[in-house]
């Protein structure tokens, strides 16, 4: 294999590993091609540690005499120190690390490797298709038809091959509206509210430019969005002045002039390198061991991580309460419509949608608005927090969600069918994997690389018996009614379970929850029998 | 479910407000109050609560020797409060007869626990002079020469709270007396210590007159003595008040010598003196008299736990209340909450009982005080019994820990709350009680398996430390207390409590005897009591807590319904021995009580 070149030294005796919540331990070190494994050689133990070298986001080494440290910092925010002897051998196994860690090929990622018995490349890949969930949605055939204008991938590349459009849309039209859409991303329904029929579409910015150009067949399928009832919103996720600047670089706006029987609110969402900054502030916060009198509220306020929690919640539970109190359509948009119209609008079905708040509907719901709608996945998540690297498209917009989720779960404990611990896992599972759910920026290039022939499904391996009751909620108790989270900074909390993971007290508490999902297995087992 | 109001700011959209159907006629409104035996209409009247939340609501008041009623009468917003007299500190007149402006001329309410009321009447015909005058007699009753409404009242309870606490029970329970620890009487007219209680565990080679030499030496008499031993190293907490050592630098042989008692008892080299203080206020005492133990203590040393005095606690808690309560800070709460500094004390706190608790359970005495010993030192001894011993975790083993360390041992409830008494700025006045079940709170979150109660009993200690309807937190030490037949003419509250008990039951708690708890006790791991701090706000109020106390309440019955099979199972078991063997439940041995099996079967999880 090729990896071979970047590995002068596979194995290194007596090695010391420090790492969090275990005593220092000495054994050996060994590199592969995707690995980094420690085995522990005390007398009576034969515990093994096995990192995946893509989970590393920076390494720092520094040596002493003969011998050299090597500390790795993790994607999942775990901070391992391995004392190494022989300045040479520290040496070869940092390069090591540093170049495998970050190998930009696809096709040489772990997951193509990874085969685990109990696995088949045959079974069922994914949890749905376009159309599937179209066909399981009666209601929508009336008025709404799936489209596969995109069969080939060319109307939109970061869309998948069929979406869900206006039953009086052609096809041609739908190209047309591609053109004048960033990207191509045109409307697209998303989310259908049974209880009033009103639905969720997302989209990109329009082209407007500067000259305020029209598109004839994009306010055509507004309206026939809308269809007879006298309104709908559209919630831009920018400022309207960021709205108003994007016609500079060729985007915009629905003006109210073309766009009459639609209402804009803009509710500012900072995305980018604005929240990857501040995940690497709050993490630096989180990581500072000086702790007395730190002023750490001070220091969590500055990393303006919970403002971010909070604007979305916000912003969702807006885009809610159009479409569920007001009883409007809503179309939501940003610029590229990749980042936060996805967030928002899958915050926003977990608020109103049972179905989305199960365990397997939370992932469905996830593979429909985050994979199939193309966020870029790869882009966005190639660093983390610890990375020195210049920055290019990192963003973690699906922590973000994940975070807002928690503290969905937090404030409805009943609510939702999935524990904290699925999503301590998906948040884990997006930087660094086995499987081949997260990698590529969308269904075309996923295509393209053959995941679903030749990597194994996280969503599927997480539904499996043992696995389905670890990620389940114990507590859960199904309801119909929308569940509206409260987004005073008073109700937000830090999601120590994630961002503290690494603490003895993350720990207890784990083992807490634990002990309360056994003592309900076992009392409903006996009220059964 | 649905929040009450549209909480997303959205201009674009109405603001939907819970309507409720107009069947409640005025005259009706105040009709399903039910009042409490002894409980007696003071007055009732139209008036207008300004909200905080809703803004302005007509409705009606009903005031009683026990509490403040309000009912809406609009038929639009339900809006009710219920707010025992003894929660109020401060009855202001608001506006005169000549105030311009609507509902200016009215009530202004202040309550001792983090809210504020006010209500608008008519300006003509000096229509608040009698409600004022009224309210503020009885809200009031010690000012104005009227019985606390505990002594009014006559409820009637299947449990008789005074029953959950005996000291000479409570030493038996830990093993006392024992060779090395002896149980002494010589508090029992309060002559000794007129602030602590009859029944006092000392060194059991101390005399009589050495206590009384050593009380010669300690601010107010509070001699050392045992709060809690350690049954297998023989550890022990002893509490006690500031030694007086004053400017001369005084010492006193038989306090040092007393000391060494207690250090010898289980035979190690050091005894450690916590001081709670920081130590630039414990050298400040000594212009006062006061002072610290200095070297003269062989074999001891002294750590000073940087807790600050009641005065600054009270003014944090100020601060917390300015920034949640009517309105809650919003753009920069966290920087905020920071500079309240309430946390920052929780944490002191709680990492001050760690101390103490890890000193003893590796082997090592200490010695608890601050300055009187009645505060700082009843939060130290108290939470680190908690981490120590699982007896206090259970429902009645925690009432048994108020009652010992706060109420038995002079917290000066009387003063700290000001029960009755008009002098709202009291300088005594200071939630340190307060600040203990907020770290026993952090506690329950830390460990949510640990705790036999839940949060929901915390809330009720809280609301009746207020309330004056029970005995249990009225006066300030137990000489008070039998002056004034406590326990014979008012109801405690845990009278109420063990009545009623499911409802306070933490359905995962899983008992575990053996086990210290150590919170932690980092910023990064303490939170705001939401649900204590800002409850009165209904838009942070999470709102599915009564589902949650449904669900609760489901999972007990779950759990009694599991203790019975196990309990049927292991009958069937005893009875027929030759099954046991391939018997597919793992309690196999059918000599141990459920509760025991109950835990047996979870530990390999």
């Amino acid at each position: 294999m090729e990896f071979s070149e970047h590995i002068k030294t596979a194995n290194v005796e007596d090695v010391v590993l420090r790492q969090p919540l275990h005593p220092p331990s000495r054994g050996t070190l060994c590199i592969t091609g995707h690995h980094l494994l420690f085995s522990d050689r005390e007398e009576g133990s034969s515990r093994q540690v096995l990192l995946l070298l893509r989970n590393i986001d920076a390494i720092e080494k520094r040596m002493s005499g003969s011998s050299g440290t090597i500390t790795i910092k993790c994607k999942d925010l775990r901070v391992l120190q391995l004392d190494i002897p022989g300045m040479e051998q520290c040496l070869n196994i940092a390069h090591s690390i540093e170049t495998l860690s970050c190998l930009d090929c696809v096709s040489e990622m772990y997951p193509f490797f990874y085969r685990p018995a109990d696995l088949s490349l045959q079974d069922q890949w994914g949890l749905s298709t376009p159309e599937k969930h179209y066909s399981q949605m009666k209601e929508l055939c009336e008025r709404w038809r799936l489209s596969s204008v995109n069969r080939d991938y060319s109307v939109c590349p970061s869309y998948p091959s069929a979406v869900i459009v206006p039953n009086s849309i052609d096809d041609s039209t739908l190209k047309k509206v591609a053109k004048f859409r960033q990207g191509g991303r045109f409307p697209v329904l998303c989310y259908y509210h049974k209880k009033n029929g009103m639905v969720i579409m997302r989209s990109s910015q329009p082209l407007m430019g500067a000259n305020r150009k029209r598109c004839k067949e994009d306010e055509l399928l507004l309206q026939a969005v809308i269809d007879g009832s006298d309104k709908g919103y559209i919630i831009d996720t920018r400022s309207s002045q960021q709205a108003q600047q994007a016609r500079m670089t060729g985007g915009g706006f629905e003006s109210k002039s073309c766009y009459s029987h639609w209402k804009r609110l803009h509710r500012q969402m900072d995305r980018g390198k604005a929240l990857q900054e501040s995940l690497i502030k709050l993490v630096e916060a989180c990581g500072d061991e000086s702790n007395n009198m730190d002023r750490w509220l001070s220091k969590l306020e500055n990393s303006k991580w919970l403002s971010h929690v909070q604007t979305a919640l916000s912003t969702a539970g807006l885009l809610a309460e159009c479409v569920e109190r007001d009883g409007h359509s809503v179309l939501v948009h940003g610029s590229e419509g990749t980042d936060s119209s996805l967030l928002i609008s899958t915050l926003a079905q977990l608020i109103m949608d049972p179905c989305c708040r199960t365990l397997d509907g939370f992932l469905a719901l996830l593979e429909r608005e985050w994979l199939q709608a193309g966020h870029p996945f790869q882009q966005r998540c190639a660093r983390s927090a610890y990375s020195h690297a210049r920055l290019q498209q990192e963003s973690p917009v699906f922590l973000l969600l994940l975070d807002c989720v928690w503290q969905l779960w937090r404030q409805f404990p009943l609510a939702l069918g999935f524990s904290e611990a699925l999503l301590i896992r998906l948040a884990t599972e997006v930087y660094a994997s086995d499987y081949g759910t997260f990698l590529c920026n969308s269904d075309q290039e996923r295509c393209a690389m053959g995941i679903k022939d030749k990597t194994h499904c996280l969503f599927q391996a997480l539904l499996r018996p043992g696995e389905r009751d670890f990620y389940s909620n114990p507590l859960y108790e199904p309801t119909e009614l929308a569940i509206w989270p409260s987004v005073h900074p008073q109700s937000l909390q830090l999601w120590r379970g994630f961002f503290l993971r690494w603490t003895q007290q993350a720990r207890h508490l784990e083992e807490a929850q634990e002990e309360i999902r056994n003592m309900l297995i076992e009392w409903g087992k006996l009220a059964l029998s | 479910m649905a929040s009450p109001v549209s909480v997303y700011n959205s201009n674009a959209l109405d603001a939907h407000i819970a309507s409720t159907p107009r069947e409640s006629l005025k005259m009706e409104l105040l009709a399903d109050v039910s009042l409490l035996p002894g409980e007696e209409r003071i007055i009732d009247k139209d008036i207008i609560y300004m909200c905080h939340f809703n803004g302005a609501v007509k409705g009606k008041v009903l005031i009683t020797n026990y509490r403040l009623y309000f009912k809406s009468s609009d038929a639009d917003v339900t809006v009710m409060l219920d707010v025992p007299l003894g929660a109020i500190s401060r009855v202001e007149k608001m506006g005169g007869a000549s105030s311009r402006g609507e509902n200016s001329y009215g009530l202004d309410i202040t309550c001792k626990d983090m809210r504020n009321l006010k209500f608008a009447l008519k300006q003509e015909g000096h229509s608040r002079r009698d409600i004022f005058d009224l309210l503020f007699r009885h809200a009031f009753p010690l000012s104005h020469g009227l019985p606390l409404f505990a002594y009014v009242t006559q409820e009637k309870y299947a449990e008789n709270g005074w029953n959950i606490y005996k000291p000479v029970e409570e030493f038996r329970r830990q093993g006392l007396p024992n060779n090395k620890w002896r149980i002494t009487f010589i508090n029992k007219s309060y002559d000794l210590c007129d602030t602590y209680p009859t029944v006092l565990a000392v060194p059991f080679k101390s005399k009589e007159e050495d206590l009384r030499r050593v009380a010669a030496f300690r601010s107010k008499g509070r001699i050392p003595v045992l709060s809690w031993i350690h049954r297998e190293n023989q550890a022990v907490i002893v509490r006690c008040s500031q030694p007086l050592v004053g400017m001369s630098g005084k010492r006193n042989r038989d306090d040092e010598r007393y000391l060494d008692l207690i250090r010898e008892a289980n035979d190690t080299t050091k005894l450690t003196i916590y001081d709670a203080r920081p130590s630039v206020n414990a050298v400040a005492n000594k212009a006062t008299g006061g002072g610290y133990e200095g070297d003269e203590y062989q074999n001891a040393e002294l750590i000073f736990l940087d807790i600050q005095n009641i005065h600054v606690m009270r003014e944090s808690l100020k601060k917390l209340k300015d920034i949640v309560y009517p309105n809650v800070e919003e753009s920069h709460w966290l920087s905020s909450l920071e500079s309240t500094h309430w946390l920052e004390h929780v944490k002191l706190v709680l990492s001050g009982a760690i101390q103490v608790a890890d000193k003893v359970s590796s082997g090592n005495s200490v010695v608890v005080h601050c300055s009187d010993g009645w505060d700082r030192t009843a939060q130290l001894t108290s939470l680190a019994m908690l981490m120590l011993d699982s007896h206090y975790r259970t429902l009645r083993g925690f009432q048994g820990l108020i009652e010992k360390e706060w109420i038995s041992f002079g917290h000066k409830f009387a003063s700290r709350i000001g029960h009755g008494d008009k002098n709202h700025a009291d300088q005594d006045r200071s939630p340190i009680f307060v600040q203990f079940i907020d770290c026993v709170w952090q506690m329950t979150k830390q460990f949510p398996t640990a705790f036999e109660f839940n949060e929901h009993l915390l809330l009720t200690i809280l609301d009746h430390l207020y309330s004056c309807r029970f005995g249990t937190f009225l006066y300030n030490c137990e000489s008070a207390r039998d002056q004034h037949e406590v326990r014979s003419k008012t109801v405690s509250l845990w009278s109420l409590v063990n009545s009623k008990m499911d409802i306070y039951l933490n359905p995962f708690y899983t008992p575990e005897s053996g086990r210290v708890l150590y919170p932690v006790a980092s910023m990064r791991h303490l939170e705001l009591w939401v649900t204590y701090y800002i409850r009165w706000n209904p838009r942070i109020r999470q709102q599915q807590q009564s589902p949650v106390e449904q669900r609760y309440k489901e999972l007990l019955a779950l759990r009694d319904e599991y203790l019975k099979k196990l309990e049927q199972l292991q009958l069937s078991d005893s009875s027929t021995s030759s099954r046991l063997a391939n018997s597919p439940t793992p309690n196999t041995s059918s000599n141990t009580s459920p509760s025991q099996q109950y835990t047996h079967l979870h530990t390999p999880f």
